[in-house]
Formats: structure tokens, C-alpha cells, sequence
């Protein structure tokens, strides 16, 4: 129960700060798709640069609640280039167009509904394709850590520190 | 409309900010409620759990297909409907993105408003019914590629690069190039900025 109230706390305040970020804004997604308006990616990479660090923190403390996705090359490859698609061509990705919804954007909500049908057409499919998703090119959990063979601290330390780097002080706001 | 407001800004005349709050700001809350999450319970995730919404709707409609789907009947089954940390995490996205439009619509930028984007306008009209089946064809195309991916932008980019995690770094560099080259296709034949 209190993990449930804690995921809906978290919740709203992801939601409020994705809101406040302008990350549901068509203007700043394709802005940053089209290389023109650097918002989201620097939004992005500062959330990353912080949280990379943060968690191998966590993790040095034994704090760290880890969830690491397994990795099948090819599907998470090609899943990632339909992402991308649909990213371009909606505005939206799963998570803005629920916040775009609770603003009263109806494009939002057309993502949305699109997202629900998108989720049961993979699950037609997931019986027929389950076998060689999982078992072709499947390295399993491995982290950038684990394969390298380097304390993960000191990679985030570095990926951290590049991240913001670049953030701040390389890429400007605008492009024409 | 950027030099709009650089114009009013360099007169002094009055500052129109076209955000509520800067990257910077919303970038390092993330980071720090990413770090929060991880502590606490487990990081952020959205994908999925629209098909654990699916899967609760076809458990109620059509049970016997629910659970002889080998994907559907993973999320939830006739009892217990898989609502959990991760559904109460969206459902909170909704309520908490909705307290802040409420509370800060005011401050939103005007060109941030509504349902049908001025770029979008400017390079493919302004039917409605285009717009929607854009957003509609895309929000397929999203959930089907982060379901085969195991992860969307909070899960994998947000969430799984912070973890160092392999598959994260493969979903980032694939998702963002495929938009990227999406992006430049769809406004191919357009110079507006």
C-alpha cells in the first residue's frame, strides 16, 4: 500500500515537472528532432548527467533499487527505431502524452488511444515472434560496468560529468 | 516568434518568456525524483503500463483470450489486474500534470497551448482529422517499438542510461536517430524555424 502511495506521489510530480518543462510541447519536441531548439535534449541530458551520478551514489551505499533491461540487440534496436518514428510523427512519447491528456491536448489524447492500440498489436505478435526476440543476440542485464569491468562510480562520475558538459556548455540553445 | 521576443527583450519594453520553468530547472528536478524513485522503490517507467491497461479492459471483455495471450495474461490476470507502483506512478503523471496546468496555465506560453501545434500547421494545414490520425498513427507506432524495445523515454532513456544499462544506450541512440531522420523527412520541403 505505501509503495503504491509512493508511486503516485512520484507520479505527480514527474507529471508536473514534465508539464512545467514544456515537455509536452510539440514546439520543443520537434524543435529538438529538427536540431533547431535544443530545450528537450538539454532537459534530457541534465536529468541524466544528475540521475546517473545520483543513483551509482545510491549504489555505493547499497541503496540503489536497480532495474536494468535485459539486452537482445536486434529487438531492442528495432524497437527503438519504430519508437522513434511514431516519436516524430506524434510530438509525444508514452509517458508526455498522458500529462498532454491531463492539459486537455486532444492530439495528446489521439497518442494515447493510439498507444493503448500499439500495445495489443505487440501483443498479437509477442506469441509469434517471443522465441526469437529473446533468445537471438541476448547478452542478458550487463551495464556498461559489467563489461567494461570499471567500478560503476567512476564511469558515472565520467558520463555525469560529460553529460552536463556538453549541456551547459557546449550545445547552444537555438540552431538555425 | 524568437526574435519577436529577443526584439522585446533587448527594448526593455516587457520580457515574454516562452517556458514556465527552464531546462536547467525541470532537468535537474527529474534527475534528483530519478534518484528519489530509485531509492525508494524503483526508477521511472511508462510503457509498460499501458499494456497492463490493456490487459485489464481484455480480461473484463474477452478472459479466455486474456489468458491464453502469452504477453497479456504476464500483466494482470482475472483477479489481480497488475495495478501496481508503476500504474499509480501514470496515474500520478496525470493527476500531478493536471494540478500544474490548472494552477500554471496562465504562465504557459501561448504558442504551447492547444491541440493543434503552429509547426505542425504550417507545413501540413490545419485539418484536425490529420492531426489526430498523425497522433494516433504515432502513438501505435510509439508503444508497439517500446514494448519490442522493453522500454520507452522514462524506462530506457531517463531511468536505464543512469543505470549504465547496455540495452538503454542501444534504445537512446536508435530512438533518437530514427526521430531525428523522421523529423527531417516530415518537414523536408519546409524553411521555417
Amino acid at each position: 500500500m505505501t509503495t503504491l502511495v509512493i508511486g503516485f506521489l512520484i507520479g505527480c510530480a514527474f507529471g508536473a515537472i514534465l508539464y512545467l518543462g514544456g515537455a509536452t510541447s510539440y514546439r520543443r519536441i520537434l524543435g529538438t528532432l529538427r536540431l533547431k531548439d535544443m530545450w528537450i535534449i538539454k532537459l534530457m541530458g541534465t536529468a541524466i548527467g544528475v540521475g546517473t551520478l545520483g543513483i551509482y551514489l545510491l549504489d555505493l551505499g547499497g541503496l540503489a533499487n536497480m532495474s536494468i533491461k535485459p539486452a537482445y540487440i536486434w529487438g531492442v534496436a528495432l524497437g527503438g527505431i519504430v519508437f522513434g518514428i511514431g516519436w516524430a510523427v506524434s510530438g509525444f512519447c508514452p509517458g508526455t502524452c498522458v500529462v498532454g491528456v491531463s492539459e486537455g491536448k486532444k492530439d495528446a489524447l489521439a497518442t494515447l488511444l493510439g498507444g493503448l492500440v500499439g500495445a495489443f498489436l505487440f501483443s498479437l505478435v509477442f506469441p509469434f515472434i517471443e522465441a526469437s526476440l529473446f533468445e537471438t543476440a541476448n547478452f542478458g542485464q550487463i551495464t556498461l560496468e559489467s563489461v567494461l569491468g570499471v567500478s560503476g562510480i567512476y564511469l558515472a562520475m565520467g558520463l555525469s560529468a560529460g553529460l552536463l558538459g556538453i549541456v551547459f556548455f557546449v550545445l547552444k540553445d537555438k540552431y538555425e | 516568434m524568437q526574435d519577436f521576443t529577443t526584439n522585446l527583450t533587448m527594448n526593455g519594453v516587457l520580457m515574454e518568456r516562452d517556458y514556465i520553468i527552464s531546462w536547467k530547472a525541470a532537468g535537474i528536478s527529474l534527475g534528483l525524483l530519478l534518484i528519489l524513485a530509485t531509492a525508494l522503490v524503483k526508477p521511472l517507467g511508462v510503457s509498460t503500463q499501458f499494456v497492463v491497461s490493456d490487459a485489464a479492459v481484455v480480461h473484463k471483455v474477452a478472459p479466455e483470450f486474456a489468458e491464453s495471450n502469452a504477453y497479456l495474461s504476464k500483466y494482470g490476470n482475472k483477479t489481480d489486474w497488475g495495478v501496481g507502483y508503476g500504474w499509480m506512478l501514470v496515474l500520478g503523471m496525470f493527476v500531478g500534470g493536471g494540478i500544474a496546468s490548472t494552477l500554471l496555465r496562465k504562465r504557459q506560453p501561448e504558442q504551447d497551448k492547444g491541440s493543434m501545434p503552429a509547426m505542425w500547421k504550417q507545413r501540413f494545414g490545419d485539418s484536425m482529422i490529420k492531426r489526430y490520425a498523425a497522433a494516433f498513427g504515432g502513438g501505435a507506432l510509439l508503444l508497439f517499438g517500446a514494448r519490442l524495445a522493453g522500454g520507452c523515454t522514462s524506462g530506457h532513456m531517463i531511468s536505464g542510461v543512469p543505470q549504465l544499462a547496455i540495452s538503454s544506450f542501444i534504445f537512446a541512440v536508435t530512438g533518437f536517430g530514427a526521430a531525428i531522420l523522421m523529423a527531417k523527412f516530415l518537414y523536408r520541403s519546409s524553411s521555417e524555424s
